[in-house]
């Protein structure tokens, strides 16, 4: 019975190519979206999951609630040390510390290899990796990282610096400050973990790293100082988050005491959790998840729409069978087994579509996934099975029912192949989600295009940020005046971070000798007096800064005045304390408010001052004509300031456009789907119009007969999808406006969503609707009516 | 002697599939006068359909003349064709060809539409005709409330609304039974009496009967000419 299924299926799917054609491409690319979605979502689930005892994993952080709550993954220094010496809840308790875009040196005879580290290395404590699951290939994990100045290295990093993986008992130099030797060989870490640093060297060098003793501060935090605990089996997790209230009442005082607090995360909510550097944010996961499900329902719906059209076609079969002694539920079967055989091909082309698309989806999340075949084989299985019954069943059904005399003498029509509505709600489903992915990419475009071409209160153009990676006055004076005559540049600054940077420091301060601190922080830039000319940062109020080597005089921007319920004028001449009091100088100027940061952010208050040793960027504001001869000039004079160091120069433009990344990802991802949603709906539309043509061929025909013309013809056809386009988009657009205000949500500075959004989606519908309809509707108003009415 | 409404001239038509040619019509020449009522006959298949076809401007010949009120429309394209033919001609077919989603008086209406007639005058047309028809009080049925008598009654109602001096029938009795078709065929007779033209194609005697010549084909020739009394 089963080889008969499929001896009659073929030859039918033969002879109508155009109808399989149609359904196979759909149900391929759903399909392979499918897949797609869910390598990604797999890929996400997957991350960090390979530790031992994940669920008794959790990384510290730290919560301020002042004003409004916010949170760091950055601890003070000692917590971690405190957690572990004075409560026995953890196991294993390790602190670990990153710092990036480092300098690595190796001496190999008298040969200089410098390598720049973009991930950085980690100071970590040597029960790190008793708690992460991260092998070590060679070396002791026992006495690792126990004594100072060790280093563990990736076999990645061993080839990169050395050539081979023998590197026990070899040197680098970190910074051009440290020498560390390395005692052992790490495992490269698996893709799906969120640590990414390729060296851990011992934390016990860290005061001399950076020359700081930070052991006992317990009021600066570092982004990048974190700790990690395993807490013992025994042990819950409201004991621990009580025992950390405890650290808090230890340690701080006043005001501070309610400000201060310190919480567990899971570890399998370190990669999801967006307010704590999450990458993945689960909301996300789930609108692809949501997305695939719509893309292969698309695909599903196009699959019944053009089966249930073409039933009748295949009425006298049926009849045939039936009076030969068919049971409804043999023509039923006959029916899946074609659907099977469709699905089947479909599901051949997906995988290979999926796996000539996944490289660029690693490219665009710069990640290395790979489909691993057993979990996906089974999703794959899976979702055959589904799609051959949901849309195999009902065109079944529907044939089985055939009354055969009806069937025989080719009878039957329109009502016994199910109401013409339920392929007009498939076509609007089919249509609110097109809609729904167009405006949804569209407002992501206009936010983009808005964050990135609007006034952000500074030049972004033509400036050349270089590293300084050592503050050595006269050295920095001579670079800066060899800079300047440079031809086509026009200014130089020296500054720790540009206006703008996702690199800025926020300190308490204390405002006009008031007897407290403010209750807010001010984000203090670092930069010299042509720092305002450079940026092209104008001036609302007072004068710049004068030449100085230590903060001697402040700039403030109106969000500070405004902060403080002042005109901008009424802060010049009054003292500022920053750094808990340690700076302390009068407001000369005041700068009209900058972008600080991405669109994301609120405008910060911000103070300028001028301090030598807080510089780590020289900015070069330049003429683009003479750029490669005027870069090349730049290597050449930093070279020679830093002969020890390695060259690297970024465009200040570049860097605004990292700001939204991850905006940009997800406007790609949109954009992809949105395109395969919209021609799985025009192969959709197809079919519906094929059938209506069909359908319609003796009214166009009599139509014809009594005088119509062709415009009068098609409007009958347009007629018909214009309303369902119209109903898709009222329900497509209340939908995506709730979303896409959801998304905009997280930009403080953003658009308002008009009516020239939806205008210009239902444009965009109506033009592909046109161009997918009028050939077959051009055709079916061309055809000879003599034809259509001959059959009568 | 009345002029000519309808004369043909060694008309040709062919029908072509991959493998074979069929000649439907072959050098077939005859004429139909104004106010004649014509009968054509013939077995299946002989051609008669397909002259009706070519008559009623729906199709074009191969080759021959092919004069409407002395003007030649054998090579007249769609568009030309299309208007003469919503000015000029009624259609009534054997299976009504009513539009099932258009009420009675929609589907009466329709050739008005295209010919621009506006609102008001349509109104009153369609209501004219209908009430002579005796179906006024079906007005706002749908054609599958109807029996089929009644069906061929709105067919007729639509291929005369609009006044034409021409109506072909293409077995206009065939889906009927015979008093409905008796009644069928004294509403045509009437409409001829009134002056218009009318070729009927029918397997029927009894209606060729109400005709005053039948024309009889044979593999597209005209093969015996009869003229009624």
């Amino acid at each position: 019975m089963l080889k008969n299924y499929f001896k009659i299926g073929w030859p039918n799917l033969r002879r109508n190519k155009a109808y399989a054609g149609i359904s196979i491409v759909g149900l391929a690319l759903g399909i392979a979206c499918g897949i797609l979605i869910f390598t990604l979502i797999s890929y996400h689930l997957s991350f960090d999951n390979f530790h031992k005892n994940p669920d008794r994993i959790f990384r510290f952080y730290t919560e301020w609630d002042d004003q409004g709550v916010s949170k760091s993954v950055g601890l003070p220094q000692p917590f971690g040390k405190t957690f572990r010496n004075d409560y026995s809840l953890g196991e294993k308790t390790a602190r670990i510390i990153d710092f990036h875009q480092s300098l690595i040196t190796i001496h190999e005879g008298n040969q200089v290899k410098k390598f720049r580290e973009e991930n950085g290395v980690a100071f970590t404590e040597p029960e790190f990796f008793d708690i992460m699951n991260y092998p070590l290939i060679k070396g002791d994990k026992k006495s690792v990282l126990q004594q100072p100045n060790e280093a563990l290295i990736t076999e990645t990093a061993a080839i990169k610096f050395f050539g081979n993986t023998n590197v026990i008992g070899k040197v680098f130099r970190l910074d051009n400050k440290l020498n560390f030797t390395i005692t052992g060989l790490l495992k490269d870490l698996p893709d799906n973990t969120d640590r990414n640093q390729n060296i851990y060297v011992s934390y016990s060098s860290l005061d001399d790293f950076t020359n700081k003793k930070r052991e006992s501060n317990w009021q600066g935090v570092y982004s990048g100082s974190q700790a990690y605990t395993l807490l013992k089996a025994s042990v819950s997790v409201n004991q621990a988050e009580a025992a950390l209230a405890s650290i808090v009442k230890k340690v701080y005082k006043g005001r501070d005491l309610k400000v201060w607090h310190f919480h567990l995360q899971p570890l399998n909510d370190i990669h999801f959790n967006p307010e704590l550097n999450g990458f993945a944010d689960k909301k996300y996961l789930w609108a692809l998840f949501f997305i695939g499900v719509f893309l292969i329902l698309t695909a599903c719906v196009n699959f019944v729409n053009l089966a249930t059209a073409q039933a009748l076609n295949r009425a006298k079969e049926v009849g045939i069978r039936k009076v030969l002694g068919s049971l409804p539920f043999q023509l039923f079967w006959q029916f899946i087994a074609e659907t099977a055989i469709i699905t089947l091909f479909a599901v051949v082309i997906s995988i290979v579509l999926a796996a000539l698309t996944l490289p660029l989806l690693n490219d665009l999340f710069e990640s290395q996934m790979t489909f691993q075949w057993l979990p996906l084989g089974i999703f794959i299985v899976g979702i055959s099975i589904l799609v051959v019954f949901l849309s195999g069943s009902y065109p079944g059904l529907v044939l089985a029912r055939f009354q055969p005399i009806l069937a025989l003498k080719s009878k039957l029509s329109q009502k016994h192949i199910g109401g013409f509505s339920l392929r007009r709600i498939l076509i609007v489903t089919q249509f609110s989600i097109a809609q729904l992915l167009i405006i949804g990419a569209i407002i992501v475009v206009s936010q983009l295009h808005y964050s990135q071409n609007s006034d952000l209160g500074f030049n972004k153009q033509a400036v050349v940020l270089l590293p300084v990676p050592d503050n050595n006055k006269a050295k920095l004076q001579t670079m800066l005046n060899q800079l300047n005559q440079v031809p086509g540049v026009t200014s130089t600054s020296l500054c720790y971070q540009a206006p703008a940077s996702q690199s800025n420091n926020t300190t308490g301060l204390v405002y006009d000798n008031r007897a407290e601190e403010e209750h807010w922080g001010v984000n203090t830039k670092n930069g010299d007096q042509n720092y305002l000319k450079t940026f092209g940062l104008k001036l609302v109020a007072g004068r710049n800064l004068n030449p100085a080597d230590t903060a001697t005089e402040f700039l403030v921007n109106e969000t500070f005045a405004k902060k403080l319920n002042l005109k901008s004028a009424d802060v010049i001449g009054k003292m500022l304390a920053i750094n808990g009091k340690t700076t302390k100088a009068p407001i000369v100027g005041v700068v009209k408010d900058f972008y600080t940061y991405s669109f994301h952010e609120e405008i910060d208050a911000i103070c300028i001052m001028s301090d030598y040793r807080g510089f780590s960027t020289c900015a070069i504001k330049m003429n683009m004509k003479n750029a490669s001869t005027a870069l090349a000039s730049f290597e050449k004079i930093w070279n020679n300031t830093f002969p020890q160091e390695l060259y690297s120069y970024a465009f200040f433009d570049d860097n605004i456009k990292k700001f939204y990344e991850l905006d940009n990802i997800l406007l790609k991802l949109v954009e992809g789907f949105a395109l395969i949603a919209i021609f799985i709906s025009c192969l959709g539309l197809y079919g519906m119009v094929s059938f209506m043509a069909v359908r319609k061929t003796k009214e166009i025909g009599v139509r014809k007969v009594l005088g119509a013309g062709i415009q009068s013809i098609l409007w009958l056809f347009g007629k018909e999808f214009c309303r369902l386009l119209l109903i898709a988009f009222g329900i497509a657009a209340p939908l995506a406006w709730l979303t896409m205000n959801n998304y905009l949500q997280g930009f403080k500075y953003r658009i308002t969503i008009g009516p020239e959004i939806f205008l210009m989606a239902i444009a965009i519908t109506f033009i592909i609707t046109t161009i997918t309809v009028g050939y077959r509707a051009i055709r079916a108003a061309l055809d000879n009516p003599v034809r259509s009415l001959r059959s009568e | 002697m009345e002029p000519n409404m309808i004369k043909i001239t060694n008309l040709e038509k062919f029908y072509r599939t991959e493998e074979v040619e069929t000649i439907a019509l072959n050098k077939l020449s005859m004429e139909v006068k104004k106010g004649e009522f014509v009968a054509i006959m013939g077995p299946s298949g002989c051609g008669k359909s397909t002259l009706l076809n070519i008559l009623g401007m729906l199709d074009d010949p191969d080759n021959g003349s092919y004069l409407f009120n002395d003007i030649e429309v054998a090579h007249f394209n769609e568009r030309k064709r299309a208007d003469l033919r919503k000015h000029n001609i009624g259609f009534v077919f054997q299976s009504f060809n009513l539009i099932d989603e258009l009420t009675v008086f929609e589907n009466v209406e329709l050739p008005l539409i295209y010919t621009g007639v506006p609102t008001a005058e349509r109104k009153k047309r369609v209501e004219a005709v209908l009430d002579k028809m005796q179906i006024m009080h079906r007005r706002n049925h749908y054609p599958q409330q109807l029996s089929g008598g009644q069906q061929q009654r709105v067919a007729i109602s639509r291929a005369v609304v609009n006044n034409p001096k021409l109506i072909l029938a293409d077995e206009p009795t065939g889906n009927l039974d015979s008093s409905n078709g008796n009644e069928v065929m004294e509403l045509l007779t009437d409409l001829n009496e009134q002056g218009t033209t009318i070729v009927m194609v029918t397997h029927s005697e009894h209606d060729a009967r109400y005709s005053h010549r039948i024309i009889r084909l044979l593999d597209g020739q005209t093969v015996l000419e009869n003229i009624m009394i």
